[in-house]
């Protein structure tokens, strides 16, 4: 206990120079300009920015991705309460209450409602994640390679449930998307090259920056320019309105408390993020509210619920990608990739060859959560303004960072093809319903999946029994099968039939 | 979803494929490798994967009505204006497949940005001045950007634009 206090003593100091506080306030300051703009999303954000951190120290670059990253979380907001348009998908639940506020003139007090609230998810979520992050890092130390296949075969069939809606199967296809263009290029066990139709550049495979800026630049971009334009409500200045919202913070300090638990948990499920962590909060505090037809009509603490869940999943999600190298969210698998790229190993060793590093993190996103805080309450007009650049003007923008970002990596002008056929590939599947989510956490978890399966048949010599016996997989296997099963409309509506059933016979044997 | 109609047929032949190009990799016999770590495996077992999902996909879209298939979130609220999406579409793919590697970066994105603000600002209903406006704003825009953007790149990251 005073050891991690020690810890994040030394991580605060480190953290606190001039220097760094500089990158957090710019990198903030950007993320939310970022959030708050319909089609600029935070994935899109620190994929953009991985690509402008090369040339930092990993501590500064580090740094400026989460600022980035929790800034446009929070940025979203803007565009929900002032456009009825979530900046990004994470502040889809915001717009709930946060507009038909903005249309009764609160506008102001909404933002600052919203400020305090992602203030204090986030908050939630680092003491979570400082508790939980070492646990599961322990805990991941006892996996082998039986137990890694299971966790990257678990990590694509949950988020494909999740973010596929009443249409799972559509989630599932996605993440089995992903895995296959994880296949592409050199596999990692006998270093043979598979599927790259005789075009040298694919050897090394299919980057996971280029296919990331597609997926969410270049058809965010495409999804923008088709989109009929939004109008904004005219934000009055009420007296005070902009003032942080503590009273209204302490009144629903339950259903804080409670929302950035539920969205620290869900960050922490592979690749499921922050609109999910956002909607789960919103459903459990309407459920639990003694004022549940204010919500949809401008609730205070439907708002606060939604904006804190949010913000929560955001140091959720760094749990799974620091400690297991699986990330809770998309920005998270961008996240992991830049960490890749300044020299720092994700997985379960992380707190053997860098303990401090977790601690690092949290201090990071403290500094983070302090900027949205100072500027969310003082700077709201300014981002009243970004708001109206014309789409016009900053797409061709956007795609210029979308074309010039990729190919900075590698100096080669095949990754900016792999975007542009990202980008496309990523407008169809959204046109049709396939959630982006599984699709990255499969190019990400592709490589693990297929390494582990092959490393532990040859262990086992090609016996597939260790797979199912050993506790670990035991337990993935299922959840798995509990995850697949609850997607079956049929199995849902007779389980859930049972179970009605069951608590009413125990009603009456009461 | 009507479009699953169709997709689902495409994805069906993506996995088997996928199934055969797994299947028929090399199984590196030579190297003598274990014979259940060749590369074709998580392929093949992929691809069947694929082709499973496809025909439950076909099935659901014929059987479960339109709104129930969309995933929540996915759902369009208002359809959008083709013409903008090819407009836009074709001018990035000139750009980031034509331009860009073939005439300096710099130009290219002024070029590009210059462009694309004129195709989708400009109302030649709206008079003569209007156009000036729109193209003076478009290229001053378009300049600026690429200056900025090449010599942030170029001395600030050392990238080698194309």
């Amino acid at each position: 206990m005073i050891e991690t206090f020690v810890q994040l003593g030394n991580a605060f100091a480190a953290l606190t120079t001039w220097e760094m506080l500089f990158h957090a306030a710019w990198a903030t300051l950007l993320g939310i300009a970022v959030g708050s703009l319909p089609g600029l999303t935070a994935t899109m954000g620190v994929a953009l920015l991985t690509t402008l951190t090369y040339s930092l120290p990993t501590n500064a670059a580090i740094l400026v991705l989460i600022c980035m990253y929790v800034g446009a979380i929070y940025g979203g907001s803007r565009s929900a309460i002032l456009l009825n348009i979530p900046g990004t998908p994470a502040s889809a639940a915001t717009t709930l209450d946060g507009f038909p506020l903005a249309k009764q003139g609160r506008a102001a007090y909404a933002m600052s409602v919203a400020t305090t609230g992602s203030t204090l998810g986030t908050l939630v979520g680092i003491v979570l994640l400082i508790a939980l992050a070492p646990a599961l890092s322990e805990l991941a130390l006892r996996f082998g390679s039986f137990e890694y296949f299971w966790l990257a075969v678990f990590g694509v069939i949950i988020s494909g449930q999740l973010t596929g809606g009443s249409a799972p199967i559509k989630g599932y296809i996605a993440g089995i998307l992903g895995l296959m263009v994880a296949m592409i290029g050199s596999e990692g066990i006998h270093a043979h090259v598979r599927f790259n139709f005789g075009f040298s550049d694919l050897n090394g495979g299919i980057g996971l920056i280029p296919a990331m800026v597609g997926a969410f630049g270049f058809a965010e971009v495409l999804m923008v320019m088709w989109q009929p334009k939004a109008d904004m409500v005219k934000s009055t200045r009420e007296k005070g309105s902009g003032l942080p919202r503590f009273k209204e913070a302490w009144k629903y300090r339950v259903t804080v408390l409670r929302s950035g638990v539920i969205g620290t948990f869900v960050g922490l499920i592979p690749g499921v993020g922050e609109d999910i962590g956002a909607w789960a909060s919103y459903a459990a505090a309407k459920r639990a509210s003694k004022e549940k037809d204010t919500y949809g009509k401008g609730s205070i603490e439907g708002l606060t619920a939604a904006e804190t869940g949010n913000s929560a999943v955001v140091p959720g999600a760094l749990i799974p990608a620091l400690t297991l190298a699986v990330p809770g969210s998309a920005p998270a698998a961008v996240l992991i990739a830049a960490l890749f790229i300044h020299g720092i190993r994700p997985g379960p060793m992380i707190m053997i060859e860098q303990p401090d590093f977790i601690y690092s993190v949290a201090v990071m996103l403290f500094l983070a959560t302090v900027a949205i805080f100072v500027f969310g309450i003082s700077l709201a007009p300014v981002f009243e303004v970004v708001l109206r650049i014309p789409r016009e003007r900053l797409m061709p923008v956007v795609f210029a960072l979308c074309v010039i970002g990729p190919f900075a990596l590698t100096q080669r002008l095949f990754d900016v093809w792999v975007m542009v056929v990202f980008g496309i590939l990523g407008f169809f599947m959204r046109r049709f319903g396939y959630p982006m989510a599984p699709l990255v956490l499969g190019i990400i978890l592709g490589d693990l999946l297929d390494k582990n399966l092959r490393r532990g048949l040859t262990l086992s010599d090609g016996d597939i029994s260790p797979f199912f016996t050993r506790p670990l997989c035991m337990i993935f296997v299922a959840l798995i099968a509990f995850t697949i099963l609850a997607g079956i409309p049929f199995v849902r509506k007779n389980t859930s039939g049972i179970a009605r059933s069951l608590m009413r016979a125990g009603k009456d044997a009461r | 979803m009507r479009a699953d109609l169709y997709t689902a047929p495409f994805l069906f032949l993506l996995g088997a494929a996928f199934t055969y190009g797994g299947w028929t990799m090399d199984r590196l016999e030579i190297r003598q490798i274990h014979p259940a770590s060749i590369p074709g495996l998580v392929p093949m077992l992929l691809g069947v994967a694929l082709a499973v999902a496809a025909i439950v996909l076909f099935v659901q879209a014929r059987t479960r009505p339109v709104a129930e298939t969309a995933p929540e979130g996915t759902k369009d609220s208002a359809p959008g204006s083709l013409r903008d999406l090819a407009t836009a579409a074709v001018l990035c793919c000139i750009y980031a497949l034509g331009l860009v590697g073939n005439i300096p970066f710099g130009v290219a994105t002024a070029f590009f940005i210059a462009c694309f603000v004129i195709a989708f600002e400009a109302d030649p209903a709206k008079g003569r001045a209007h156009l000036i406006k729109v193209a003076v704003i478009a290229i001053a825009l378009g300049i600026l950007v690429a200056t900025a953007m090449s010599i942030l790149f170029r001395y600030a990251f050392l990238v080698r634009l194309p």
